[in-house]
């Protein structure tokens, strides 16, 4: 193959690394060789071979596309389109992250889960709305260990197991031969249990504003439990965070999420989000299976109806929904929200979420959560 | 090796399969041959990647060998298994003492299941992986694996290789992201819904003796509905579907009537269906014919 064909190829790798692609060695090869097998002169076959073999997913076509006309037509290239921040509602998460950071040092030294029977068990109980910045960042590992429970589903995979439910035929049978066939010993095999799928959608709208920290440490860990936890944040639409919550860090991911959701602190489309996430997770059968938990207080302010049949739909493809309110903490409250009375018929388990307690009560009913018996 | 030195004869050979393809799967099909390497197709349910791999198999005179995924597949059913009740049947049969366990972990008491009938194939073969996001992720390394080296093991008979590499299909209906290593190994191609004179190709062909106008406005109006906010949009496969099910009650064309009657095989969900009906059905009918009119 002639050396600028293959100079251009290498560089238009390097150009695609650039806008974000994984395009590795291997990837450039195998791009080199389709040419290699292809008429160049035909300009679309010459983009399918270096598409197909250069670019590994769906969502990142678009990006392929600008760059080929970009590289290889010699086309104006727009810039990748960017969401526009909210300055106002940035600065104000921004003040309590910096809030939460400083003094980090002398927080690290005492373990919050010593904090002495009469100090935790004050601090289990008090309302995250009501926390000093002190009190919530001794909170925060147990937020975060809480979160780590997560539900099982047996798995239809089976290994030896002495107390098992299916014969083991591959050893029962080597067994037999000692015994002219008769099978003796009865070796069993079990189903293994893994982790059901998990999927958050948590509330950040203005209404949620004090509970919308804790929350998203609680999001944090949980991503962080293993695979199969997907989380999302909505306001007036919704916005995928499991990207932005795979750090290590909370309070990184803390700001992650406040880049990532950017109407953070505005109105609520609860309806409508829900749509989103129906439309586009839904119907990649992200939900299907999955424990579904929705934390908000269920403040639609557009369109409670919408909220019902989204409610519906979701609930029909999950295992079983959670709904968790922080107002429900509040003695005098009635689910009289129109979108929270819309979504009553299909939630499993309502819970609070406005304290540490209520955040232990949420994991233990993730953990043994059974399936609704009626829909 | 690929028995098609170009892309062209290829699609002539699929052609010949009954089967259309666009210039985008068709050279990632002849790129998968020519490079001898896995091929990932991805698109919305209903495009098309099944019958891409059937047509595959036809075009290039090779066996079609199809492993449907589903959460739980395990090697058992994906590779081999022991007939347990031959073997004890066998042991029961014999002499004490006279049967070994060669004799009975040998090939007569094996069943093969379709991986290791592709790699211990001697014709061609197309190996069409089918749905694989619905298997977990466990055996999605296993794959991997045997992707990679085209060989399995099994402890009692030993390794066994492939002597050709089969042609190898994956598709996947995007339940969930696959695995990065898997992605690697195989061309990736996207199948999005055809365009409408290719549709109107499809459904020619298809459906021998079904007139022009009724394929046209078909296609135009199931177009329409893809362009509706729908649970499940319908693929080329429900266009198909609903034309033979027109060209069945002897429609020429289309009218809101028989379209109202018959929805039931292109939208799949009562949400769908409910959608569509009265006013929304009656433009939907007016736009699509004076599409196909054009």
């Amino acid at each position: 193959m002639a050396d600028a064909v293959v100079r251009h190829v290498v560089t238009f790798g390097r150009v695609l690394r650039e806008v974000g692609l994984e395009v590795g060695p291997g990837r450039v090869a195998d791009a080199l060789r389709g040419l290699d097998t292809v008429d160049l002169t035909r300009q679309e076959d010459v983009y399918f071979t270096l598409r197909q073999t250069l670019v590994a997913r769906q969502d990142e076509l678009d990006l392929f596309d600008r760059a080929f006309r970009a590289w290889f037509l010699r086309a104006p290239v727009l810039p990748p389109v960017r969401t526009t921040d909210r300055p106002a509602e940035q600065q104000k998460i921004g003040e309590s992250l910096s809030d939460a950071s400083s003094g980090e040092q002398d927080e690290e030294m005492g373990d919050p889960l010593e904090l002495g029977a009469s100090g935790h068990e004050l601090l289990r109980d008090k309302d995250f709305a009501e926390m000093t910045p002190d009190e919530y960042r001794r909170v925060r590992r147990l937020i975060a260990a809480i979160a780590g429970s997560r539900p099982l589903r047996a798995s239809r995979r089976r290994r030896s197991h002495p107390r098992g439910d299916r014969l083991d035929m591959r050893r029962l049978i080597r067994a037999s031969l000692r015994t002219g066939g008769d099978p003796v010993d009865r070796p069993y095999r079990a189903r293994k249990e893994v982790p059901r799928k998990l999927v958050v959608l948590c509330d950040v709208s203005g209404s949620m504003d004090a509970y919308a920290r804790a929350l998203v440490l609680f999001l944090h860990a949980a991503v962080g439990s293993g695979p199969g936890v997907e989380a999302f944040a909505f306001g007036t639409r919704l916005s995928r965070l499991t990207p932005e919550l795979g750090t290590r860090d909370p309070e990184a991911a803390l700001e992650k999420c406040t880049e990532a959701v950017t109407d953070w602190g505005s109105g609520t489309r609860i309806g409508a989000s829900l749509k989103e996430f129906n439309d586009l997770y839904g119907k990649r059968a992200l939900s299907r299976g999955a424990v579904v938990v929705i934390v908000s207080d269920g403040w639609e302010r557009q369109d409670p109806e919408l909220v019902g049949r989204e409610m519906a739909r979701l609930a029909r493809a999950a295992y079983a929904v959670v709904w968790v309110n922080p107002l429900k903490g509040n003695p005098d409250y009635q689910p009289l929200a129109g979108g929270m009375r819309a979504a009553l018929p299909y939630i499993d388990r309502f819970l609070t979420g406005h304290n540490l307690r209520s955040l232990e009560e949420l994991a233990a009913v993730l953990a043994g959560i059974e399936r609704r018996h009626a829909a | 090796m690929s028995a098609f030195r170009t892309i062209d004869e290829l699609e002539v050979a699929l052609q010949a399969a009954d089967y259309l393809p666009d210039r985008g799967l068709s050279t990632a099909l002849f790129l998968s041959l020519a490079l001898e390497k896995p091929l990932l197709l991805e698109g919305e349910a209903g495009v098309g990647k099944t019958e891409a791999a059937k047509s595959l198999a036809v075009a290039t005179g090779s066996r079609l060998i199809r492993l449907q995924c589903y959460e739980g597949l395990d090697v058992a059913h994906a590779v081999y298994e022991w007939n347990y009740p031959r073997q004890l049947l066998h042991i029961r049969a014999a002499q004490e003492g006279t049967v070994s366990e060669d004799e009975l972990f040998g090939p007569e008491f094996l069943i093969r299941r379709p991986l290791l009938e592709a790699i211990d194939s001697d014709e061609p073969v197309v190996l069409l992986i089918d749905e694989i996001d619905r298997a977990d992720e466990e055996f999605e390394a296993f794959l991997l694996e045997v992707l990679s080296d085209f060989q399995i093991t099994i402890p009692e008979l030993g390794t066994i290789r492939a002597r050709r590499k089969p042609a190898v299909i994956l598709t996947s209906n995007r339940t969930r992201e696959l695995h990065d290593a898997l992605k690697r190994r195989a061309l990736f191609h996207w199948i999005g819904h055809p365009s409408i004179d290719r549709e109107i190709e499809i459904v020619k062909i298809r459906i021998p003796g079904v007139s022009e106008r009724l394929a046209a406005e078909a296609a135009a109006f199931v177009r329409e509905l893809r362009g509706l906010d729908l649970a499940k949009p319908p693929g080329v496969a429900e266009t198909i579907d609903w034309t033979m099910a027109l060209n069945a009650l002897g429609k020429q064309e289309i009218d809101a009537d028989v379209v109202e009657q018959t929805l039931g095989s292109v939208l799949k969900y009562r949400e769908d269906i409910e959608a569509v009906r009265d006013e929304t059905l009656a433009q939907l009918v007016d736009t699509a014919r004076a599409t196909a009119a054009r």
